[in-house]
């Protein structure tokens, strides 16, 4: 958007001059084109964008999924672009939280597990004061001991939540959180997110094509085409709405 | 839908190549083993059509004895039969043989050429000057013998023992050892030797000296007149001979038969043997194949259930998979068998490397070869995917609708009775034929077996979650959270995980039972001879196998020695007892009593005299027979003798069931049975074991076969040979472990397939490759050690049992041999996580985004 700013404290994640190029020649797709954005900490981020237009492939470079073509990717003051895969899993485990679409929980570990299965990997201790925060915020008290199958998709999706703020990330990256739950559920979820940015200073950026979802965060990156071509501060629902209308999407 | 079954064959290759990999084994075994007899087999036949294509009779005694351990003994015919044959109408030419048991070539360094340890045996025969009768052929610059101390050596030997003509060389036999000057090498017809073995031809007097058969022939070989057919000879000479009994007439063709039947049998047990372990490789890949196969239809039912909403029938869809097992189990057989006929050339080098030397020839590859090879690998494949393809027909349409469903966890009350019930039956038929020892002993043993085996596997899945829960349970503290992963997995498909376990129990119970087996063995065989000798010196020829033994005149040599009190050998030979033929043991009843203790309940050895038999204490109890009974005994030569029973004795592990004084074996065993088996001698009291020594080695030198031992040393040879068994045996079994080690790779493969979705979650939270490897090989390292556990608890009740139907016959200690079994269950573990190498790498190597991309 502007020109290279210095690394400063207050950002949690930063791309620069980020491209992404799947397939060669002529067969090439630019699915990033040339992107800077920076993503400030403590804040609720949402990326939007039609289908194809790159908002994910952004999500998986900030996040260390993926790797960028070219250009650079800060995470707090690490350059992750150019990390060896070993060290990029350590980001991953002790720095940043996931929460995905599906598929967000391991069957054969209990709710507990999962919540405390990054610092397990660690071979860490979980903050037991914190972890007791994060299980009462989202209502899981009850069903620590249960399985993935035991629990609803709404459940699941507040284990992943709980999974993802039980270690204390720097960042945390959710990819279409709400996809696969019902309003009600998805409301929950995306209330237990906006909760943790204002009351705990957890830095959340969510991608979505959901201006509902979008009205949760603080502010609202719009991509098309591999490029950021909008943004929205303190977005309602219908802001959201017109400038998607705006894209054609 | 043929389609179908081959885009899918096509799309998977790895799973074919391991799920069909399991099958090729197995049949490259078999094809093998049929292959390297049928290539032998041949051999022979040609080489004995070939060698008695001159000879139209043979005129010889009847068999006195036939024993399928000590061969057929015919006592020898005079010398003057030669001349009543050569008179016979129609009789060309005539020759008298001389076998000789014993003619042991020494080089010129003074060594037993060849390998009297377990090389092939030694004989002596007579140069017959009848080339038609001979079937050696003079090498160029040979000569045949011509007086008494001239031999023709085998070509063999000749190369080996770099021997040559004009060379003078010891042969030892059951006479004092003799120098003699070799005029001659020969070929046996086409080949340097007879099946390896070192051959001394001599003229019929020497033959007659070193066989001690002065004025006798072991038989008589005929050439018929020109014109006068087998038959013909055969007819005359048997009504020109009619008026002894006890002389037969055959035709060369049918020595030759004899002669080829007799390469058959002995084969057919190597045969047998060989297939057993190639039934066992098969077994474990029935297992394998049908694990996959069960997996793959789990994976796919969704798939399947869209095949059927779309208008697929069940039969179609039934079709589909066993199209797919029967094309799998086609190709991997016709590759097995190809293997299989490759590998047969290989065994044949390994026998020939172990002594067993088996002249040139092409490989036979018999059609029955092909289609059995063919057909079992087939058949075997289809039937291991029959129900897994049922359960696939029965999956309705809408599944295509749901989640894809897992396999069901295996807890049934009906699972547990069905499993429970088939290992009752299978122990009950095995018990059966250990203890109540009926007809086929084996065949219900083996039986039994195979359905304990059975049993276990439909019980597997039951108990295969809380083992593995027990297994793994020290995993999540050695390894945290990959531990806890490694564990879960093997828990979450009980059926798959047991499956995949029993298929390496099979290898391991079998590999655990020998194990155990043979330790007992030993330790019964340690303390059988810590108990029941008590000498200074045993020389033996440290052979365990073969026609040959000591020459008599050794014993009777070191008994002359100062330091020595008392010599005995033993020889053993077989004779008919109460119309049975079986083994009959002698020693020196004098000497003997003051080494052996055979816990004589009756009488004593010291008692044993010429007209008497000690025998058994169980035989005796079983034929009622008490101190003073008569009991007649047929020798070899021919002779009944009316012995008395003199003594009865309870240790049977040297002694056998029969035991007769030194003369009176000596005096009506055959010739051949004259050798000594091993020779045992006492000192003189106060004489040290190093003066003995100094006396008995250098008499030593002109016996190179004979191998001086105190009686530690004589334990730890016997105890270790059996070793030798034992690792022969566990070579046969590497293949069905190694199957089973494919069958773990193969389900783990699966398995990861299965969990891309997870296995991106972990990796994306922060599980490092390491870890995820690390889960992986744990999973398996658990799988692995379950399949070892059940493998040796049937091992060991395998174990007990025989050991205890055996008890009474020498098998009198039992163990359970725990080192071993540790070794056995870290190995197994080890190599759990061997086979999880390559599936652990790919499922570390996975695209994180590709895995966790939701459409």
């Amino acid at each position: 958007m502007t020109t290279t700013l210095p690394p400063t404290i207050t950002t949690a994640a930063r791309a620069i001059d980020a491209s992404k190029v799947y397939g060669e020649g002529e067969a090439a797709v630019r699915a990033l084109d040339h992107i800077t954005v920076e993503f400030e900490a403590g804040k609720y981020s949402a990326i939007m964008g039609p289908s194809g237009s790159g908002k994910s492939t952004l999500l998986h470079c900030l996040a260390g999924l993926d790797r960028v073509t070219s250009g650079q990717v800060f995470l707090g003051d690490l350059e992750i672009a150019s990390m060896h895969e070993k060290e990029l899993t350590k980001v991953r485990r002790d720095r940043i939280g996931f929460v995905f679409q599906a598929f967000n929980l391991i069957p054969t570990l209990n709710a507990l597990e999962n919540i405390t299965l990054p610092m397990s990997l660690a071979g860490r201790k979980p903050d037991q004061q914190w972890l007791d925060t994060v299980i009462d915020t989202v209502g899981l008290r009850d069903r620590l001991k249960h399985r993935p199958s035991e629990l609803s998709g709404g459940q699941q999706q507040r284990v992943a939540v709980a999974r993802a703020l039980a270690s204390r990330p720097q960042i945390i990256f959710a990819d279409e959180p709400t996809g696969n739950v019902d309003s009600r559920a998805g409301a929950e979820i995306l209330g237990f997110m906006q909760r943790a940015v204002r009351d705990f200073g957890q830095t959340i950026v969510m991608v979505t094509h959901d201006p509902i979802a979008a009205s949760y965060s603080d502010r609202v990156v719009i991509l098309a085409d591999g490029k950021i071509v909008d943004e929205i501060i303190e977005p309602t629902t219908d802001a959201v709405l017109d400038k998607m209308r705006a894209l054609g999407a | 839908m043929w389609r179908v079954t081959i885009k899918y064959l096509a799309a998977r290759k790895l799973r074919l190549l391991l799920t069909g990999i399991a099958v090729t084994l197995g049949v490259a075994f078999m094809a093998g083993t049929l292959t390297l007899t049928d290539t032998v087999q041949r051999t022979f036949d040609d080489l004995f059509a070939n060698v008695n294509r001159g000879t139209d009779a043979v005129v010889r005694s009847k068999a006195a004895l036939k024993s399928s351990q000590f061969g057929d003994s015919r006592p020898p015919v005079p010398e003057s039969l030669l001349g009543q044959v050569r008179a016979v109408p129609g009789v060309a030419a005539a020759e008298g043989n001389v076998n000789v048991p014993y003619a042991q070539l020494v080089d010129s360094k003074g060594k037993a050429i060849g390998n009297p340890g377990q090389g092939a045996p030694s004989f002596g025969f007579v140069w017959s000057n009848n080339s038609k009768l001979n079937p050696f052929r003079l090498q160029p610059g040979s000569n045949p013998p011509r007086s008494d101390d001239q031999i023709v050596i085998d070509k063999k030997s000749a190369d080996k023992g770099h021997l040559h003509v004009g060379q003078r060389t010891i042969v030892l036999s059951q006479q004092p050892s003799k120098k003699y000057t070799i005029v001659g090498i020969a070929k046996f017809g086409t080949v340097d030797s007879p099946a390896g073995a070192s051959v001394v031809l001599y003229t019929t007097r020497e033959a007659q000296r070193a066989a001690a058969l002065p004025g006798k022939f072991t038989d008589i070989s005929v050439v018929a007149a020109h014109g006068l057919s087998q038959d013909q000879v055969k007819a005359n000479l048997q009504r020109a001979l009619s008026s002894d009994p006890k002389i037969e007439v055959i035709t060369g063709k049918q020595l030759t038969k004899e002669n080829q039947d007799n390469i058959k049998k002995a084969l057919g047990f190597f045969r047998t043997a060989l297939l057993v372990f190639a039934a066992v490789s098969l077994l474990v890949g029935i297992f394998i194949i049908y694990n996959t196969f069960s997996i793959i239809v789990a994976q796919r039912s969704r798939e399947m259930a869209l095949l059927r909403a779309v208008g697929a029938s069940r039969r179609q869809v039934l079709t589909s998979i066993v199209g797919e097992s029967f094309a799998i189990g086609l190709i991997a057989s016709a590759i097995g068998l190809v293997l299989g006929i490759a590998l047969s050339t290989g065994l044949k080098q390994l026998l020939n490397v172990l002594g067993f030397d088996i002249p040139g020839g092409s490989v036979v590859v018999k059609p029955a070869t092909v289609i059995i090879s063919m057909l079992i690998g087939t058949i075997v494949t289809l039937l291991s995917a029959v129900l897994p393809a049922r359960r696939a027909a029965t999956i309705p349409p809408i599944a295509a609708m749901r989640e894809v469903s897992f396999e069901t966890t295996g807890h049934s009350a009906r699972r547990s009775l069905i499993g429970a019930l088939i290992v009752g039956v299978g122990a009950a038929i095995l018990a059966f034929g250990l203890f109540t020892s009926p007809k086929n002993a084996i065949s219900y043993v083996g039986f039994g077996a195979l359905l304990v085996f059975i049993g276990v596997f439909v019980l597997g899945p039951v108990i295969a979650q809380p083992a593995a829960r027990i297994l793994g349970a020290p995993l999540p503290r050695l390894k945290g959270m990959t531990g806890v992963l490694a564990r879960e997995n093997a828990i979450r498909s009980p059926k798959r995980t047991a499956r995949t376990a029993a298929a390496l129990m099979i290898g391991v119970a079998l590999v655990g039972f020998i194990t155990i087996f043979a330790a007992s063995a030993k330790k019964s065989f340690a303390a059988a001879i810590t108990d029941q000798i008590k000498v200074d010196y045993i020389i033996t020829t440290g052979r365990n196998f073969g026609g040959s033994g000591l020459s008599p005149a050794l014993a009777e040599r070191i008994a002359k020695l100062p330091a020595i009190e008392a010599v005995t050998p033993i020889r053993i030979g077989p004779a008919s007892v109460n119309g049975t033929v079986t083994g009959v043991a002698t020693v020196k009843p004098t000497a003997a009593a003051t080494m052996f203790d055979f816990n004589f309940t009756r009488g004593s050895i010291a008692s044993l005299t010429s007209n008497g038999v000690a025998v058994s204490k169980s035989y005796a109890d079983k034929h009622h027979l008490s101190l003073g009974d008569p009991l007649p005994v047929k020798f070899s030569s021919g002779r009944t003798v009316p012995l008395k029973v003199e003594g009865i004795y309870k240790r049977t592990e040297l002694a056998g069931t029969f035991l007769v004084s030194l003369d009176n074996y000596a005096k009506n065993e055959s010739q051949q049975f004259q050798l000594d088996f091993q020779v045992f001698a006492k000192l003189k009291p106060g004489v040290s074991a190093a003066e003995g020594s100094k006396e008995i080695t250098p008499l030593l030198k002109h016996y190179p076969t004979a191998k001086l031992q105190d009686q530690a040393q004589y334990k730890n040879e016997q105890v270790s040979s059996i070793n030798q068994v034992l690792n022969l045996v566990y070579a046969l079994l590497f293949l069905a472990i190694l199957i089973a080690l494919i069958g773990i790779a193969n389900t783990l493969a699966l398995s990861i397939y299965e969990r891309t979705r997870e296995l991106g979650l972990l990796r994306a939270v922060g599980m490092t490759r390491s870890q995820v490897r690390s889960s992986v090989r744990w999973e398996a390292a658990i799988i692995a050690l379950f399949g070892t556990v059940l493998g040796l608890a049937i091992a060991l009740s395998f174990g007990f049992s025989v050991f205890l139907a055996l008890k009474n016959e020498g098998f009198s200690k039992f163990s359970a041999a725990p080192g071993q079994l540790l070794v056995i269950v870290i190995l197994s573990a080890i190599a759990g996580v061997v086979a999880a190498i390559f599936p652990a790498r790919r499922a570390a190597k996975l695209d994180i985004l590709k895995a966790i991309a939701t459409e």
